[in-house]
């Protein structure tokens, strides 16, 4: 998630200090991904240091306003203009640890199918309740945001699915183990197979 | 009371090494006030869960009760009569009659139970009021939008006291708002007192149900119900 970018987009508005940066984030996002404050400060003054924002003067209350300059704003431009790549993104767990259990001795893998999708199906299930019963404009960023977490999970449960068939189709036969160690029994799907 | 109690249900077709148990043994309870999801994948029994529930098949062991009333004990006559006052059914399509309107068509099952015009007709408004449609309830299922299609099925399903209602894929030829609008609807008719089976194999749908079930080779092999707080997932909101 891009901190400064998102404070870049907050003081496009009007000049923000700290608090109301992270006030404004929250309310777009509905609280999904909470900053804390500290995270914030240090992200200005590197704003600050490239020349994206400059501080103005201290209110009463001794907070310092932040305003967007000429160079953020060109940079803000350019992350809205820019897609964001998938590449970069941290790598998926479940992905992996379903890829290993195809080649680990006494896993048990449509059960760990089948408990990630309930899972996940759980969280859907929360996201799903969480929703506003009525869409009123004030409520749309949050709804986008919870539209994606809803997408994601469902896309996961869907790809669980996929892998399910795919094995049931496949059976998984475990490499033998090496002469001497303790032969487990070997692990299949035949259980996730239309008898 | 319970709407709808499947217990230790076992549903097989055929003999001997060719049989099919499209079911073994699923317990399954829906409570007014709450919406069953059933998922799985094709051939996984979910189509002959619905048909048992809805007393259009019967099973080979176990009971149906619904409404208190064990399926399996009743007179064919009695049955039938069981089915059009008690349960209602949403598919995803071919679910309206094309020449009645949307007041006709929800009107139907109470006329066909001897109910008269008018005071089908009553009720009928009174269900279209309760998905937002009375202002269509002049109009021909080919003037209504699917969304708007869906609801008055839904509001047939659920017409009068009939409170349990069967659905397969209600969303399915819907685009992903208004099929989330229609499963708004069967929401809030569900939270007013109905009880019902949503069968369905996208996750995002079957989200809208207090449990999911999902079914393997004819038998239930996990379900989930929502964890007790969304501030667990949801952050400081």
């Amino acid at each position: 998630m891009s901190i400064r970018h998102s404070i870049l987009a907050l003081l496009r508005r009007e000049p923000m200090h700290g608090y109301q940066l992270r006030a404004a984030f929250e309310a777009s996002t509905g609280g999904t991904w909470p900053l804390n404050i500290g995270q914030i400060y240090t992200t200005l003054g590197r704003l600050e240091r490239d020349g994206f924002v400059r501080p103005l003067p201290e209110t009463e209350s001794g907070q310092r306003p932040y305003l967007l300059t000429t160079a953020g704003e060109s940079e803000l431009v350019a992350w809205f203009d820019t897609p964001v790549e998938r590449a970069g993104r941290p790598r998926d767990e479940m992905a992996i640890k379903l890829a290993l259990a195809l080649t680990t001795p006494k896993v048990d893998i449509p059960a760990v199918i089948q408990r990630q999708r309930t899972a996940t199906m759980r969280v859907l299930q929360e996201y799903t309740r969480v929703k506003p019963a009525a869409e009123c404009p004030e409520e749309l960023p949050w709804l986008l945001v919870l539209d994606a977490l809803l997408f994601q999970a469902e896309a996961e449960i869907r790809w669980l699915d996929h892998c399910e068939a795919r094995l049931a189709r496949h059976p998984v036969q475990h490499p033998a183990p090496p002469s001497g160690s303790t032969a487990p029994a070997p692990a299949t799907v035949a259980s996730v197979k239309r008898s | 009371m319970t709407l709808l109690d499947l217990i230790d249900v076992h549903r097989t077709h055929g003999a001997g090494e060719t049989a099919v148990h499209a079911l073994r043994g699923v317990c399954l309870a829906v409570d007014p006030g709450e919406l069953v999801a059933v998922m799985g994948p094709s051939g996984s029994g979910k189509s002959t869960l619905l048909n048992l529930a809805g007393g259009l098949d019967s099973p080979t062991s176990g009971q149906v009760v619904v409404e208190g009333q064990v399926l399996a004990g009743l007179p064919r006559r009695r049955l039938a009569a069981l089915r059009r006052r008690r349960i209602g059914y949403v598919f995803q399509n071919l679910n309206l009659l094309p020449s009645l309107t949307a007041v006709e068509n929800v009107a139907l099952p109470l006329e066909l139970d001897g109910v008269g015009v008018r005071g089908a007709r009553r009720l009928a408004l009174a269900s279209l009021d309760t998905v937002g449609l009375t202002d269509q309830a002049a109009r021909f299922p080919d003037e209504l939008s699917g969304g708007q299609q869906q609801r008055v099925a839904i509001a047939r399903a659920l017409v009068g006291d009939r409170r349990l209602v069967l659905t397969d894929e209600p969303t399915g030829a819907l685009d992903s708002e208004t099929g989330e609008a229609v499963l708004r609807v069967l929401r809030t008719r569900i939270d007013a007192g109905a009880g019902g089976i949503l069968v369905t194999h996208e996750a995002r749908h079957a989200a809208w149900a207090d449990r999911v079930v999902f079914l393997r080779d004819g038998a239930v092999v996990d379900a989930s119900g929502p964890l007790p707080t969304a501030d667990q997932l949801l952050g400081a909101s």
